[in-house]
C-alpha cells in the first residue's frame, strides 16, 4: 500500500494547512491545462476528482494522482512544477482524506484471494504432515514477492510448469521416505488390513485421516472416493496394501487442495465470519508458516475458534512455540530486506575479510534481527525496542564483531542469547545491528543515501520518491575512498535544487549512522579523518550520531508502529493492503498503543481484526446476474 | 476422463493453449529433419555504447571492441543497430525495460495485485512447438528471483526477475541450479519409460479433477490461479501420456543423457555458474529435449560483483551509472565483453555439434539483448542486439543491419517468428518484418 504520509518532515502536520477548496485550486493551477474534460491527457479527466464524494467513489484515482504528484511525475517535465512544500501538503491532505473516507463505511473484510503455499510453507507443511525433517521444497524455485513485500502474497504466487514437475518429484520422494521411516509410516498407517478388516476398509481409514490433515479440513465421502479408486487401481496392478495406499497419497500431495490455501468461498453478497478450519489455517500459516496442529484443529472442530477469548489464549501459546521462530525469520528478513545478505548484498571480501571469512559470523549477523524480534514476542516486550533497546541478541562472534563486552553465558557462546547491552554501546535496536547496516551499504563503502532511504522506507513506511530521470545518482567512490569526500559530494548534490528537495530529507539520517562501517563495525575515524556523524532535519533540528537519531525516530514512534502494522497485516493476510484496510490498520495501531506497544498485542490485534477473521461477500458480476 | 472436455474448459477460461494433438503430430513429422532452436540471453544494466557500436554497415562491418569475441564467427552473426522498444519507455529505469525485452509490452505498475505484461517471444515459439519435444521451454538464470517490492518506484521485483511470460499474468519461474536442469532434462527425455508412467498419468488425472471441482467454486479472480494449475498439470499429464503410449512416440533424443554427466549443484562462482548454465542449454538443444530457452545473466538492477575480472572493482549496476567517468566506463565495457564471451562460448559449442548437413548453431537463433543501451541514462533507444545462427538458412547473417533510428525491436521479433516457421501478422507494436533480416 502506497498511501502514506509523504516522507518524514519534522514535527509539524501539514495536513491541516489544506482544505478541499485549496486542493481543488492546486489541481486547477497545475493540472487543468491538460486534464480538463476535453483534453483528458493520459485518460485522466479532472472532473473525476472535483467532488467531495469522489474521494469515496474514486479513491484509487485520488491515490494514484497523489502518488504521481508526490513522485514529481506530474506535472510533467517542461510544465511549471509546484514547489515541493505544496506537493507535500497536497499529498498529505489526500492521504489523510482517503483514510477518513475508507473508515467512513466502517471496517471491512477485504479480499481473500486463493493462494498456493509458498516454498517455505510447502516444506514446513510436508514436514509436519509426515514428521519428515527435510527441506524438501528447496528444489522449488524461490518465490517472488508482492503486496507489502512478502513472498506469501497471493498475487505473486504464480505457477510454472517447473512447479508441477517438482511437486510430482517431491510427492514421490516423500512417500518413498514415509514407507521406510518409522515415525512417518505410523502417522500414515492408522489402519491395516486384518482378518476382519478388508484392504479397502483399512485404506478408507488411512486415506480419510491423511486427506483431512493434508487438505486441512474435514473431507467428505465424495472427496475420499476418487483417492480410494486410485488405491484400488494400484491393487489391481498387483501392488501390496501399503504401496497402493502410498500411491493414492502421492496424488493428495499434488492436489490443489493441498498445494493451495483453499477457503470455501462466501456465496452471499454480505461479509461473514470465516469457517473455523479456514481460520485455523490462517492463524497457523501466519504464525507458524505451516498447517494447524492437532490442538488447533480440535478447537476448530469444536467450533470455538471464532471465540475471542479462546483466540486470546491461543495466541501467546502459538507465539512461544518453536515453530514461530520461522515467522520471525521470514517476516523480519523480508521486511528489513536482510534476506539480500545471501544474494545481492555481499560486502567486498578484500575490504572485509573478517566478514567474508566466517560463515558462522555471517549467520549470526543475519539471524540477529529475527531472534531479537522473537524475544520481543516471547517476552511480550514493546515493539519500540526495534528503535532502541537496552538488550540485544549476542553470540561470541557478534561480541567480537561489535567490539563489546556482553554478559554472555560463557559455556554457550556460540548460541544466540538475549543479553543486556553495556551503557553507551550504541547497539540498541535495529540500527545497531550489522545486518541492517550492511544491507543499506554498498559492498565497498557506506552510503548515507542508502541508509537514509532505508530508514524512510523500511522503518517509517515513507519511501522517498524515485530519483527523477536524467539526474544520475551520486557517483561512486573507488574502493576504500574516504567517506569525507562522500559528504562533500552529497553536499554538492544537495546544492542542486533538483536534488535538494529529497536529499535534504534522506541524507541527514544516513549521516548519523556513519560511525558504522559497511559491515556494521564501529569506527571513529574513516580514511584517516574523524567520522562526521552530524545531520540536520528540515525544521532545523540538529542531531549527531546514532543515539540522537534513535531519539528522533522515537519521536515518530507512531509512524513506525503504523508501518510495522501495515507490514505485519499484509504478511498475515498474504496480500497487499488496499485503501479500505487503512481503517483496520488505524484500529490495530490504537489497540497496540493502548497496550504499551506490546509485541503480542500487535499479533493479537491482527488475528482479531475484521479482515483476518472474516470473508468479504462474493462480488456478483453483471453477467452472473443476467444468468 | 475426456480430453476434449478438459480442453473446452481451459479454452473457456481463456488460457493460451498450443496446437491440438493431431496437428502437432503432423508438424513434428514435417519438421523432424531439421529442428529449429531459439534462445534469448538477457544481460542487465545496458552497455558502454561507444565500445559496443560496430563500424560499417551491411556485410562490410567491423566488430566493435565489446563484440570482438564474435569476430571469427562472422558468417553466423547478425548485429542490429537503432532498434528501440517503445513500450518500455517511462515507468522506471529498469523493471519496465527488462520485463518488456521479449514482450514489447508496457507492464502494469503494481506491487503485485494486478501483474500484467504480454506473452514473450520465446513463449510464442514454445507454444507453437510445445508438443514436439519433451519440454516446451527452459527458463534459466543464476540468481534467484529478486526479493520484495521496490516501494520507491512502485513495482514488485517479480518484474525485474522474469523475461519469459507464458501469458499476460504469468511469468515463468527460472531454474538456477545447473544440476537440477540436467536432471530435469534427463527425466523429461526419459519420461514414459518404465511401468510407473501409466500410474503417473492416472495420478495427474486424479488431481486435475480436484482442480476442476475447485475451479467451479472459486471467484473469477481466483480462477486465474486455478487455471495456471490446470494448465501446468495438464501439460505434464500430456507429456507423460504421450511418452508412454506405445503407438505415438514421434520424439527420440538426438543424444542420450546420462545422469552421471550431471554437473555440480554448487558452482564455485558466478563465472562457473554461467558456464554450466550455457552447457545445459547446449545439452537441451543437442539432445532435442527442448528447442526454446531463455537465460538471464542477472536480474534487472543486478549488482553482482565482477571482481573476478582483472581490472574490475565495482558491482555491475554501480558501474553502469558511470557518469562518463573514464574508469567506470572501462570497467563497464569489461563486464559487457565478458557477457559476450559467454555467449560466444555457447555459439561455438553449438557450432561444433553436427546435425544433418550442417550443425545445431546453423539451425538456431540465439538472441543476445540488454533492455537498455546506455545504462547511465536508462536509455531504451538504440538497444544492443545481436543474433547468432541462421534458423536453418532463413536468416541473412554475416551483416550489421543499421535500421532507421527508432525502428521497433518487435519488427526483428516478427521476422524471427517468420524464420522459425511461427509467423504471425503482428508482434506487439511491430509494423512489419525488419528489412534485410531474412534471406530472399
Amino acid at each position: 500500500m502506497r498511501i502514506a504520509l509523504f516522507f518524514l518532515t519534522s514535527a509539524l502536520s501539514l495536513a491541516a494547512v489544506e482544505t478541499f477548496d485549496s486542493v481543488q485550486a492546486f489541481l486547477g493551477t497545475h493540472c487543468a491545462k491538460c486534464h480538463q474534460d476535453k483534453g483528458g491527457a493520459g485518460g485522466f479527466k479532472l472532473s473525476r476528482v472535483t467532488s467531495l464524494e469522489s474521494l469515496k467513489t474514486d479513491g484509487e484515482k485520488w491515490k494514484s494522482l497523489a502518488l504521481r504528484v508526490k513522485n514529481g511525475e506530474m506535472p510533467p517535465k517542461g510544465a511549471p512544477a509546484p514547489p515541493l512544500d505544496d506537493r507535500v501538503a497536497f499529498t498529505q491532505w489526500v492521504d489523510h482524506e482517503l483514510r477518513n473516507q475508507a473508515c467512513s463505511s466502517g471496517i471491512v473484510a477485504g479480499p481473500s484471494p486463493i493462494r498456493r503455499l509458498n516454498r517455505d510453507e510447502y516444506s514446513a507443511t510436508l514436514r509436519d504432515l509426515l514428521d519428515m525433517h527435510l527441506n524438501i521444497g528447496s528444489a522449488l524455485p524461490a518465490d517472488g514477492a508482492g503486496g507489502e513485500g512478502f513472498d506469501n502474497a497471493a498475487e505473486t504466487l504464480f505457477l510454472s510448469p517447473i512447479h508441477a514437475e517438482k511437486y510430482m518429484d517431491a510427492a514421490k520422494f516423500a512417500m518413498d521416505f514415509a514407507a521406510k521411516e518409522f515415525k512417518s509410516h505410523n502417522m500414515i498407517f492408522v489402519a491395516t488390513p486384518k482378518p476382519n478388516v478388508t484392504p479397502a476398509q483399512a485404506a478408507d481409514k488411512v486415506l480419510r485421516r491423511f486427506l483431512t490433515r493434508a487438505f486441512r479440513r474435514p473431507v467428505t465421502d465424495t472427496d475420499v472416493a476418487p483417492y480410494l479408486a486410485l488405491f484400488q487401481n494400484a491393487q489391481k496392478q498387483g501392488d501390496a496394501f501399503e504401496p497402493s495406499a502410498l500411491f493414492a497419497l502421492r496424488a493428495a500431495l499434488v492436489s490443489p487442495m493441498f498445494l493451495f490455501r483453499y477457503e470455501p468461498p462466501n456465496p452471499t453478497p454480505n461479509p461473514r465470519p470465516l469457517d473455523n478450519f479456514s481460520l485455523a489455517s490462517r492463524i497457523s500459516y501466519f504464525l507458524w508458516g505451516s498447517m494447524p496442529d492437532e490442538f488447533l484443529t480440535d478447537i476448530a472442530a469444536a467450533g470455538k475458534l471464532q471465540d475471542e477469548e479462546v483466540l486470546k489464549q491461543i495466541i501467546p501459546r502459538m507465539v512461544k512455540n518453536d515453530r514461530a521462530l520461522g515467522f520471525s525469520q521470514r517476516f523480519m528478513d523480508q521486511w528489513l530486506r536482510t534476506r539480500e545478505l545471501t544474494t545481492d548484498k555481499i560486502p567486498d571480501d578484500k575490504l572485509f575479510p573478517g566478514y567474508a571469512g566466517s560463515e558462522d559470523l555471517r549467520s549470526d549477523i543475519r539471524l540477529q534481527p529475527a531472534l531479537f524480534f522473537r524475544e520481543l514476542l516471547v517476552r511480550n516486550l514493546s515493539v519500540l525496542n526495534l528503535i532502541d533497546s537496552t538488550h540485544t541478541i549476542g553470540t561470541g562472534l557478534l561480541e567480537k564483531h561489535l567490539d563489546l563486552k556482553l554478559p554472555l553465558n560463557a559455556g554457550a557462546k556460540s548460541q544466540p542469547q538475549w543479553v543486556e547491552l553495556p551503557k553507551g554501546s550504541n547497539r540498541g535496536g535495529l540500527l545497531g545491528m550489522p545486518a541492517v547496516l550492511i544491507v543499506s551499504s554498498y559492498p565497498y563503502r557506506t552510503s548515507p543515501v542508502l541508509r537514509g532511504a532505508w530508514i524512510l522506507d523500511s522503518m517509517l513506511g515513507t519511501p522517498p520518491p524515485p530519483p527523477p530521470p536524467n539526474v544520475p545518482p551520486l557517483g561512486e567512490e573507488k574502493a576504500g575512498a574516504p567517506a569525507a569526500s562522500v559528504r562533500e559530494r552529497l553536499t554538492r548534490h544537495r546544492a542542486d535544487p533538483n536534488c535538494a528537495g529529497c536529499h535534504s530529507r534522506i541524507d541527514p539520517m544516513g549521516f548519523a549512522l556513519e560511525n558504522y562501517d559497511a559491515v556494521g563495525k564501529w569506527r571513529d575515524q574513516d580514511g584517516g579523518k574523524p567520522v562526521d556523524n552530524t545531520g540536520e532535519l528540515l525544521d532545523g533540528t540538529k542531531f549527531q550520531g546514532p543515539e540522537e537519531l534513535r531519539k528522533i525516530l522515537l519521536d515518530r514512534k507512531d509512524l513506525f508502529l503504523r508501518n510495522l502494522t501495515n507490514k505485519m497485516l499484509g504478511f498475515a493476510l498474504g496480500r497487499g493492503l488496499t485503501l479500505k484496510d487503512s481503517c483496520t490498520v488505524d484500529s490495530i495501531v490504537a489497540q497496540v498503543k493502548e497496550k504499551d506497544y506490546k509485541a503480542q498485542a500487535l499479533v493479537e490485534a491482527i488475528v482479531l481484526s475484521v479482515p483476518f477473521r472474516n470473508q468479504a461477500g462474493m462480488v456478483v458480476s453483471k453477467e452472473q446476474v443476467k444468468k | 476422463m475426456n480430453r476434449l472436455s478438459r480442453r473446452t474448459l481451459l479454452k473457456g477460461a481463456g488460457v493460451a493453449l498450443g496446437l491440438p494433438w493431431l496437428e502437432s503430430i503432423a508438424a513434428t513429422t514435417a519438421g523432424a529433419a531439421n529442428p529449429k532452436r531459439f534462445a534469448a540471453f538477457y544481460m542487465p544494466n545496458g552497455v558502454n555504447v561507444p565500445m559496443w557500436t560496430c563500424e560499417g554497415t551491411g556485410r562490410d562491418f567491423k566488430f566493435s571492441p565489446t563484440l570482438s569475441p564474435l569476430a571469427d564467427l562472422k558468417d553466423q552473426i547478425t548485429v542490429f543497430s537503432n532498434l528501440y522498444n517503445l513500450n518500455s519507455k517511462g515507468g522506471d529505469g529498469h523493471y519496465v525495460k527488462e520485463a518488456a525485452i521479449l514482450t514489447c509490452q508496457t507492464i502494469k505498475k503494481t506491487q503485485g495485485a494486478d501483474l500484467a505484461n504480454g506473452v514473450s517471444l520465446d513463449q510464442v515459439i514454445a507454444q507453437k512447438v510445445a508438443r514436439e519435444t519433451p519440454l516446451p521451454s527452459l527458463e534459466l538464470g543464476v540468481t534467484p528471483v529478486a526479493i520484495g517490492v521496490d516501494a520507491v518506484v512502485g513495482y514488485t521485483r517479480v518484474y525485474g526477475s522474469h523475461i519469459a511470460w507464458a501469458n499476460a499474468n504469468t511469468p515463468l519461474a527460472r531454474e538456477i541450479n545447473p544440476r537440477s536442469v540436467y536432471e530435469r532434462l534427463f527425466r523429461a527425455a526419459n519420461a514414459g519409460k518404465g511401468s510407473g508412467s501409466k500410474q503417473e498419468a492416472l495420478l495427474l488425472d486424479r488431481v486435475l479433477s480436484d482442480a476442476k471441482r475447485l475451479r467451479a467454486q472459486v471467484s473469477a479472480s481466483d480462477k486465474i490461479r486455478v487455471d495456471e494449475y490446470l494448465s501446468v498439470v495438464r501439460s505434464l499429464e500430456e507429456r507423460v501420456t504421450r511418452a508412454s503410449s506405445g503407438t505415438q512416440q514421434p520424439w527420440k533424443p538426438k543424444m542420450a543423457l546420462d545422469l552421471k554427466a550431471a554437473p555440480t549443484d554448487q558452482p564455485t562462482g558466478h563465472a562457473e555458474h554461467v558456464r554450466l548454465m550455457m552447457d545445459m542449454i547446449a545439452v537441451g538443444f543437442q539432445s532435442d529435449t527442448t528447442r526454446v530457452a531463455t537465460f538471464m545473466f542477472g536480474n534487472a538492477v543486478s549488482n553482482v560483483s565482477f571482481r573476478f575480472l582483472e581490472g574490475v572493482s565495482a558491482g555491475h549496476h554501480d558501474v553502469s551509472h558511470h557518469q562518463k567517468e573514464e574508469d567506470k566506463l572501462r570497467q563497464y565495457q569489461l563486464i559487457n565483453k565478458w557477457h559476450i564471451e559467454q555467449y560466444a562460448y555457447l555459439i561455438r559449442k553449438l557450432k561444433a555439434m553436427p546435425e544433418g548437413e550442417s550443425n545445431v548453431l546453423d539451425n538456431s537463433m540465439l538472441l543476445f539483448t540488454s533492455a537498455l543501451s546506455d545504462g547511465n541514462s536508462h536509455n531504451w533507444h538504440k538497444l544492443p542486439i545481436v543474433l547468432a545462427g541462421r534458423a536453418g538458412g532463413r536468416i541473412d547473417s554475416g551483416q550489421h543491419i543499421v535500421s532507421p533510428d527508432d525502428t521497433p525491436l518487435s519488427n526483428l521479433y516478427l521476422g524471427m517468428l517468420e524464420a522459425y516457421g511461427a509467423s504471425q501478422e503482428r508482434f506487439a507494436d511491430s509494423t512489419g518484418i525488419l528489412p534485410g533480416l531474412l534471406k530472399g
